[in-house]
């Protein structure tokens, strides 16, 4: 038997690791936080680590050297000779630096040490997402026109709109099944059951012609109920699974003694399961909740871009411009789509653990 | 106990019933009502005058308002400020027409275009900037001949040759027009800023020699000549293989040209192989490259311009499609900057000019569908969008004063002058080598991780 003693230094070793794993997978987040306030020249210059003190090359003063001054040749500054390929890259005497400013006007720069901060900040790239970009177009007459795209706020509520029904009916579906998988007898139970635990290594993939040629048939593409059976559909199998393994464990007592006070299964389900099932359903909410909202590939192929049905992730994905030069809005753009998932994360969160280990102890 | 027991499962029942119903019903309001109104066919019989097309076409039909209250369905991979303006360009026709053009853009057009006509969602007109795509479309037959409703006369009317015989294409039975030519651009232009260069006493080079002489004259000056940079995210490596495009043809024949896009002429023939070094001359020299060989495969393609507009400028050419304009700093007027083409190599090949463009193929036939597919065969369906800049037309009623400014106006000049004029090879290829081993293979060998053998190795094993 261990020493209390251990047990304590042991513990510090794993908060010491958990809280070393957590900041390193935090850093990448803050780097992009950081990056979103920051102007788009700026971030293709320094890092966005440098908006900490940090010591770097300030320009002091500037020499001229003269016009004529062969670049091939060995230059001679102040008495020592430097190759052009040094001043290019920098070369460092007794803690100063000399650095081409312009190679053309023969201009060099001395450039000592210094603490600087970068503190040059901008919100104009939340701006931009949130209220979409304008476009300016010169109209033939010299004016210029000028047309407002679409922000986010509309592509935001579309995908509420595509989220919400999207997990409640899965899991709202699921947990009927689920009930019944675990304690209704019924024949072909156990097969039925390995089928929906074999669809679960089915990738959703393979099922896209398929079910757009059906849904093309049944003129459901590039509609909400059309997208809502879909993830309903890709969803099912894992939720009906998660769901099964929590509302089996539940106490067989229960159910018994309520059958005896004469409660029908209905009954039995709104008022014993449900209610005793509140941290698995909230864990499974995040889940399915997190994949729906992140989802780009089901909304892509189903939903399509029309901008009246047009999901957050696609919205995003067409931000940055028909050749990716608005990348910089993308650090913005990340950052509102994480604000729903977060606010239900933290919402659900106290149930979220105790849900986790639903799917853990009997499997 | 029992009538209550069954009553208790008749209101769960009911309560599920409901529940579907109210999500069906929501569904349901957001059914696309494609259906044809033909009912308003009366108000505006007199637009057509304004339309030079026979009577009967299509065009002249939708212009009367025959197909008014229809919707037609587009596909594309613009999005963003290319979107807009195309919505721009056809909002006058929409509004003659009262048809409504549906447009909807997707940066994962290539892969899900596949997608959708497979699973029998094709949108009614589809825009591929990469003929070679299409290729596979219109062999599984799944393409409209465009012949079917527009004849030879009208189709040579509106275009040259050389877009006619680009646009035809193997079909499940015998050859067809595989779809219409909507905007193009041209790709042999090499920028500079018009006021340093001038100042710096420099002259527009006609010849290679004269060419490779200024970049050595920069580069005693104290600057490295050319700016260039091919990084496009996954994309990366294109503005290589253009460059590589670029000097095929100006080191051998048109017919070997079109041999090496068709695949018979493989990338480890000497030819390839000289040309690739022509290009090395310039790529690999790090006095003549900012930043040098290295930043080539990690410099941004539309970074790599803006270089050339710092004060005082820090490079000074930079070679690209005419689209580049969009990447110039803000503020920049067409008297800060010009263009002069690549000029030729080897002088019995004259001065070809590189070109892409976008063609629209229609995968549904119907009246309106076809009208729409005529439209954007006039130069009238892209005359905003030429106004506003950045795209060339290929048609020939294009009138070259729309052209915002002479530079605009001299690239259509120059695609009509050009001794020859050839499609994009890396867009013609098949996908696997013309957007995989063909880029990747290139910013291997830009970057230096192979040599250049080995990089046209594999790109050769693209084909397979």
């Amino acid at each position: 038997m261990r020493s209390r003693k251990g047990i304590r230094k042991s513990k510090w070793l794993v908060n010491t690791v958990l809280a070393i794993i957590c900041l390193v997978w935090t850093i990448p987040t803050l780097g992009l936080l950081v990056s979103s306030f920051r102007p788009a020249a700026d971030i293709l210059a320094t890092g966005w680590w440098n908006i900490l003190p940090h010591r770097d090359w300030q320009t002091t003063e500037q020499l001229q050297l003269p016009k004529d001054t062969d670049l091939r040749a060995p230059i001679i500054v102040n008495g020592v000779t430097y190759t052009d390929d040094q001043l290019r890259a920098g070369v460092e005497q007794g803690g100063e630096r000399l650095i081409w400013e312009n190679r053309r006007a023969r201009l060099l720069n001395v450039q000592e040490k210094e603490w600087t901060v970068i503190s040059n900040f901008t919100t104009q790239n939340y701006e931009t997402v949130l209220g979409g970009k304008t476009y300016e177009i010169k109209m033939p007459d010299g004016s210029t026109k000028t047309e407002k795209g679409s922000g986010m706020s509309r592509s935001f509520w579309n995908t509420v709109a595509v989220t919400v029904p999207a997990t409640v009916i899965p899991i709202f579906i699921a947990s009927f099944a689920a009930y019944a998988f675990a304690w209704l007898r019924f024949p072909g139970r156990k097969t039925l059951f390995v089928i929906v635990i074999a669809l679960l290594v089915v990738p959703l993939q393979v099922a896209l012609i398929p079910i757009l040629r059906d849904y093309t048939a049944l003129g459901l593409n590039g509609t909400y109920f059309g997208i809502w059976l879909a993830h309903t559909a890709f969803g099912l199998p894992l939720i009906t699974y998660f769901m099964y393994t929590s509302i089996s464990q539940l106490p067989k007592d229960l159910f018994e003694s309520a059958f005896m006070d004469g409660a029908t299964n209905f009954t039995i389900f709104s008022k014993l399961i449900l209610p005793l099932s509140v941290p698995a359903l909230a864990s499974i909410s995040i889940f399915q909740f997190l994949w729906v909202w992140n989802d780009y590939l089901v909304s892509l192929i189903f939903l399509g871009s029309q901008p009246e049905v047009q999901v957050l992730s696609m919205n995003i994905a067409n931000l940055v411009g028909s050749r990716g030069n608005d990348w910089h809005l993308l650090t913005a753009a990340a950052f509102v789509s994480m604000l729903m998932p977060l606010a239900v994360f933290f919402a659900l969160q106290k149930y979220f653990v105790r849900g986790l280990l639903g799917g853990s102890v009997k499997g | 106990m029992h009538t209550q027991k069954t009553k208790k499962v008749l209101s769960a029942f009911i309560l599920i019933l409901a529940f579907v119903m109210v999500i069906t019903a929501c569904g349901g309001n957001q059914n696309n009502n494609t259906a044809n109104q033909p009912g308003n066919e009366a108000g505006q019989g007199n637009e057509g005058a304004t339309n030079e097309a026979a009577g009967d076409s299509a065009l002249a039909k939708a212009l009367n308002g025959e197909f008014k209250g229809t919707k037609v369905t587009m596909f594309g991979p613009f999005t963003d400020a290319d979107e807009v303006k195309f919505t721009e360009s056809i909002k006058a026709f929409e509004e003659k027409s009262g048809i409504d053009i549906a447009y909807e853009g997707s940066k994962e057009f290539e892969a899900t275009i596949s997608v959708r006509v497979n699973g029998g969602n094709a949108p009614d007109i589809a825009d591929f900037p990469q003929p070679g795509l299409l290729k596979g479309f219109v062999k599984d037959g799944k393409v409209i001949d465009v012949k079917s409703f527009l004849n030879d006369e009208y189709l040579k009317k509106q275009y040259n040759q050389s877009w006619l015989d680009m646009a035809t294409m193997e079909g499940a039975s015998g050859e067809v027009m595989a779809g219409v030519w909507a905007r193009s651009s041209v790709k042999s232009l090499v920028w500079y800023n018009k006021k340093a260069f001038e100042e710096a006493g420099y002259t527009v080079p006609k010849t290679w020699t004269e060419l490779m002489a200024l970049t050595e004259q920069i580069a005693k000056d104290g600057d490295p000549a050319w700016s260039i940079g091919i990084e496009s995210g996954t994309a990366t490596g294109w503005p290589a293989t253009d460059w590589m495009e670029d000097i095929m043809l100006r080191t051998t024949s048109p017919e070997n040209y079109d041999k090496w896009v068709s695949g018979e002429l493989p990338f480890t023939d000497p030819i390839v192989n000289n040309a690739a070094q022509k290009m090395s001359d310039i790529w690999f020299n790090e006095d003549y490259v900012y930043g040098g060989r290295k930043s080539i495969a990690t410099t941004s393609f539309g970074d790599a311009v803006k270089p050339l507009f710092d004060n005082p400028p820090k490079a000074w050419l930079h070679r690209q499609a005419g689209f580049i304009t969009s990447f110039f700093p803000e503020g920049l007027t067409a008297d800060d900057y010009d263009w002069f083409p690549l000029p030729p190599i080897d002088e019995q090949y004259g001065q070809p000019a590189l070109i892409s463009g976008d063609i629209y193929a229609m995968f549904n036939d119907r009246p309106e569908v076809r009208a729409v597919m005529e439209f954007f065969t006039t130069g009238e369906s892209l005359k905003s969008w030429i106004q506003t800049g950045g795209v060339t037309a290929p048609m020939n009623d294009a009138d070259p004063s729309w052209y915002p400014n002479d530079q605009e106006r001299r690239m259509a000049e120059f695609v009509k002058t050009a001794d020859t004029i050839r499609f994009d090879g890396s867009d013609l290829m098949p996908g696997a080598v013309g957007a995989g081993t063909f880029w990747k293979g290139m910013t291997d060998y830009v970057s230096g991780t192979v040599d250049l053998d080995t990089a046209l190795k594999e790109i050769q094993a693209g084909w397979k």
